[in-house]
């Protein structure tokens, strides 16, 4: 043993790296040889290749061989080298020695990339007369169903003294006749015939649903086009253009506002914006003034109840049954403990009772609707057993554990939501289980929703009027009935009622609201990570990313995403809307207070929307000094929010104060 | 003067005049080990004398305020890279690959739902990934096969219901894993990638050393050096199960109350250590005789995983710890049959791996 303590590091490392049988066997294989050097296929091709493996000396050793492919969806490519070709593009068959991995042999594969069989022109106007002029667009698909953005698109028309067509699908009619617009590409057409009718405008009359207006809000306009009678017009193509003329007062102003093909225009600087629409080479003119929003407020600390040994996660705040006010935070990444605190004086809020589960993350804390239930979730379970647990927090002082539940929820539910005696529960971020809580001791599930698409996942749910608002990465907001019963749904039944996926896709939480303007809005909050492999350490404080996107579903069933609010330094993370206005955790970017009223179009937050901010600074914080705001909760005034660094804070918008000249 | 007069004479004339010859310091054993509930990854390094200290905590993942659960780990025959298992992710887990020594990230592949255990083969190039799927409808699951030098799935053929635990053959051409909800031992053919085998586990007909039924709930498999024996871990049945390979038929059962979960052998395969989950301990047994020699209770409770350092004269064992319980690195005395230190990192250790033997540190 002696011996053995006394070897070498460098010796004991040959013991561990150094078996000799593998060693021999890797060094065998010096070579492996392809039956063919490249490929060239056709989509639908196969083919086979075969290897052949060498040794150092150059002789055929038996030593099996495995091929696969670069891009498995795109050229499938068997273990034993069968290779079929499913789209175009440029690949490669990689071979490689079983028994030495670092002997391979790298095949380039071109498949040819199949036939265009589609062009799909989009755009255009119902009718055109004289003078018009509409834009076009047109994809390119080919015979498996790739979009085709290299293969170029030209344009052209049958009758070019009736109207002719730019390189980028403009079309400009000349005269009255028929005329087709062609758009080939890759030796497609498609076409689309028009009748240039004699242009009958001799005036257009240009309104707008308001003379003046603040940034942010949106000015409607609309085109009345007129013949030399005097009747209107109809069916006419109207191009929307924008002459902005910001204040003087503003420097390097770009482009400052927006006006879109039905005539919505919204501005992010003040000044006086000229809309021109354009109606078949007839033009009118109107110009609007827009004033500062003015929505800045001053938001002030109230109180704060630090927690700063462990990282804080959700809250909820609500008027127990005693009348006080009490909050409950989570905990993440630590001890499975829930805080209770009483915060009827928001100033100084008291730690009345806490709960410790088996977990090390309870990322969710919600409330009953009458203030005697909590359900708290747990993830990082010793026996790896989540699930949740219910509390009956009607002496918030005392609060006691009424019952768990983990029964097929295993996996960790990450977040929950309380409507009218279920529990919503994220199930292992895969779908969500409804279980019936009526009778408290004894859970139930009655039911569950999971999406059907590939590789899809659920982060968030929320529940308000029988709908659910699942937030589902890159599946995006889906709308469930689970009780509301326009479609027909109930907790043991949940039916989809709508969804939208934005194009970023990393859908984190959602938040509905229901717009005094009539409008039925969802904030759909995205979360985004750090940059990968930045190799920052635990104690840095952390950035992310992501932004809010606001989809207009007043018609569920063609939602329409209208706006956004970003920082660009920052990134999204839960949200809150009540009154018309939007509270929203930032992470690094702190607690935002946004202006939501009216009609929302743009960003809102170029749009002098932003009433407040405020950052969570805590030098004794878990990372000192580095905000990092989880979740909003509006209530009775005040607005508190938990930040994973310092824990709960409260603070109130003032009232704003008129300037003093 | 003493010590000067010592430094100055030679080997020989030590040796003649019968002192002892000055002890060389051991060198020290670096090992990463994942904290599954912190998104972290410890480098710790044990030296016989001064016991474990952690040389570097590696922040692993993606998303900061999202649990990604670093599971599996292992390092590369070459020693130039460790391979890191992420269970969680939007819904799939990742395996990622990260250079030594700077633990720098360098690759990323998309496996399947919650991978668990990684493996790669005795000649490097490839690693095997169980698909574990722990908390997903009870459905049969897969192995990603990875190529790490373009970490691509090459394939990925369905196994079973929960599958876990992740081993080579040690000549490569096999690689074996088991089903914790279907009791099975899998045998993948690793030339043509495909099931080559399967043993049932259920215990129904074994001799009644468990007192909780017939459900083995296999979770790890490991071969012996020769390859001819494997060793699976009945989780529920409280068994390690010996499997004569050759004949494909379970050839011993050794008791192993407690709940064993992860296990290792010796290099010179004398002898068998499990860790003992339900009990918070380690177990020792003498592979040719079947006794049980030990059980080391571990520092803290739901004891992990286990590893051999190559001179079999250490092992090194992952404690999960319970809650806001930091996880913990056991180090036993395989002499002694003793725990001599230990360690606290990250929450939730599990994965294991050595990476290799170094000079000691400069004092």
């Amino acid at each position: 043993m002696l011996a053995v303590r006394t070897l070498s590091a460098a010796a004991l490392a040959a013991l561990l790296w150094a078996p000799a049988l593998l060693a021999q066997h890797a060094a065998t294989a010096a070579r492996v040889e392809v039956s063919q050097s490249s490929l060239a296929l056709e989509v639908g091709d196969s083919t086979r290749l075969s290897a052949k493996v060498f040794n150092a000396a150059g002789n055929e050793i038996d030593a099996p061989v495995v091929f696969f492919s670069s891009s498995r969806r795109r050229l499938a490519v068997s273990r034993d080298g069968k290779v079929e070709a499913l789209r175009g593009g440029e690949y490669q068959v990689i071979a490689v020695v079983r028994s030495a991995f670092d002997v391979r042999e790298r095949i380039p594969v071109t498949v040819a990339y199949p036939p265009v069989t589609r062009v799909d022109v989009h755009g255009g106007a119902e009718r055109l007369f004289e003078g018009a002029a509409v834009k076009h667009t047109a994809r390119v698909f080919d015979a498996v169903g790739d979009r085709r953005r290299e293969v170029p698109v030209v344009w052209s028309t049958d009758n070019t003294s009736v109207a002719t067509v730019d390189r980028y699908g403009v079309l400009l009619a000349h005269k009255g006749g028929n005329v087709t617009l062609i758009a080939r590409a890759g030796g497609i057409t498609s076409s689309h015939r028009y009748r240039v009718e004699r242009n009958p405008i001799s005036s257009v009359r240009l309104t707008a649903s308001a003379d003046s207006a603040r940034t942010g809000d949106v000015i409607h306009f609309s085109v009345e086009a007129l013949d030399g009678s005097g009747r209107a017009v109809t069916g006419a193509p109207v191009t929307y253009t924008l002459v902005p003329s910001p204040d003087d007062s503003i420097v390097a102003a770009s482009p400052a506002g927006e006006v879109d093909d039905t005539g919505r225009f919204v501005a992010e600087l003040p000044g006086d914006y000229t809309v021109l629409a354009d109606v078949a080479g007839n033009l009118a003119r109107r110009t609007v003034r827009i004033t500062p929003r003015q929505a800045s407020q001053q938001v002030k600390l109230v109180g704060r109840a630090p927690v700063r040994d462990v990282r804080t996660s959700d809250l909820w705040i609500w008027e127990g049954v005693d009348g006080r006010d009490y909050a409950v935070t989570g905990t993440h990444s630590a001890k499975g403990a829930a805080y209770f605190w009483d915060v009827t004086d928001a100033a100084a809020p008291e730690l009345v009772d806490s709960v410790v589960v088996d977990a090390r993350t309870v990322n969710d804390v919600k409330i009953s609707e009458d203030g005697r239930i909590a359900v708290i979730s747990r993830e990082g379970a010793s026996n790896r057993r989540n699930g949740f647990v219910i509390l009956d927090v009607t002496n918030p002082r005392d609060v006691e554990t009424i019952s768990a539940f983990d029964d097929g929820l295993t996996g960790g539910v990450h977040n929950v939501f309380i409507y009218r005696g279920h529990v919503y529960a994220v199930n292992n971020g895969r779908r969500f289980d409804v279980i019936n809580i009526e009778d408290p001791k004894t859970p139930y599930r009655v039911g569950q929703f999971e999406l059907d698409t590939p590789g899809h996942a659920i982060h968030d749910i929320w529940v308000v009027d029988g709908i659910a608002y699942t937030s589902n990465w890159g599946d995006g907001v889906v709308l469930i009935d689970v009780g509301n019963g326009v479609a027909g749904g109930s907790p043991s039944n949940p039916v989809e009622i709508a969804r939208y996926a934005d194009f970023g896709g990393a859908t984190h939480a959602a938040f509905p609201y229901r717009s005094p303007t009539g409008k039925f809005y969802v904030f759909m909050g995205d979360e985004r990570g750090r940059p990968g492999f930045d190799g920052l350490g635990q104690d840095t404080p952390s950035r992310m990313a992501g932004y809010i996107h606001v989809v207009d579903f007043t018609d569920h069933k063609s939602p329409e995403e209208v706006a956004r609010y970003e920082i660009p330094e920052a990134g999204s993370h839960n949200l809150w809307i009540e009154d018309d206005r939007l509270y929203a955790a930032f992470y690094n970017g702190g607690l935002r207070v946004v202006d939501v009223s009216g009609e929302l179009k743009g960003n809102l937050g170029a749009q002098g929307r932003e009433i407040g901010h405020y950052m969570s600074y805590d030098p004794e914080g878990n990372v000192a000094n580095a905000p990092l705001v989880w979740g909003p909760q509006p209530y009775k005034g005040n607005v508190y929010f938990s930040d994973m660094n310092s824990g709960l804070w409260t603070v109130k918008v003032e009232p704003r104060q008129q300037p003093t000249p | 003067m003493a010590r000067t007069l010592l430094a100055a004479l030679p080997l020989g004339a030590l040796l003649w005049v019968g002192l002892p010859l000055p002890s060389p310091p051991s060198p020290s054993y670096l090992i990463y080990v994942a904290a599954e509930s912190d998104d972290q990854v410890a480098l710790v390094r044990f030296t016989p004398e001064a016991g474990f200290t952690v040389e570097k905590t590696i922040p692993v993942g993606w998303w900061d305020q999202e649990i990604e659960a670093p599971h599996g780990v292992t390092v590369d025959p070459s020693g130039a890279a460790w391979y890191l298992t992420l269970g969680h992710g939007f819904p799939f887990g990742s395996l990622v690959k990260y250079r030594t020594g700077v633990d720098t990230a360098v690759g990323v592949a998309t496996l399947g739902l919650f991978p668990a255990t990684v493996a790669i083969a005795p000649a490097g190039g490839m690693a095997i990934v169980v698909n574990a799927d722990f908390h997903g409808d009870k459905v049969a699951s897969d192995l990603s096969i990875i190529d790490l030098e373009t970490m691509l799935e090459i394939a990925r053929p369905e196994t079973c219901t929960m599958p876990h635990g992740s081993r080579f053959s040690p000549d490569g051409s096999r690689h074996y894993s088991v089903c914790m909800v279907d009791d099975q031992l899998v045998e993948l053919d690793v030339d043509r990638l495909e099931v080559a085998r399967r043993l049932p586990l259920t215990l129904a007909d074994a001799p009644a050393i468990s007192a909780e039924g017939a459900h083995c709930m296999p979770t790890w498999v490991i071969p012996n050096a020769a390859g001819s024996a494997l060793y699976v871990a009945c989780n529920m049945g409280n068994q390690i199960l010996e499997v004569d390979v050759a004949a494909w038929r379970i050839a011993r059962r050794l008791a192993a109350a407690g709940r064993p979960y992860n296990l290792a052998l010796t290099h010179d395969g004398a002898r068998l250590l499990a860790t003992l989950k339900g009990q918070g301990a380690v177990g020792v047994w003498d592979v040719a005789t079947g006794q049980r020699l030990a059980v080391i209770e571990s520092t803290r409770r739901v004891t992990h995983g286990v590893i051999v350092t190559p001179d079999d004269r250490y092992a090194f064992v992952s404690v999960e710890g319970i809650g806001g319980e930091p996880g913990t690195v056991d180090a036993i005395d395989l002499e002694l049959l003793e725990k001599v230190a230990s360690v606290d990192i990250g929450k939730q250790a599990g994965g294991i791996a050595f990476w290799k033997v170094a000079d000691p540190p400069v004092e």
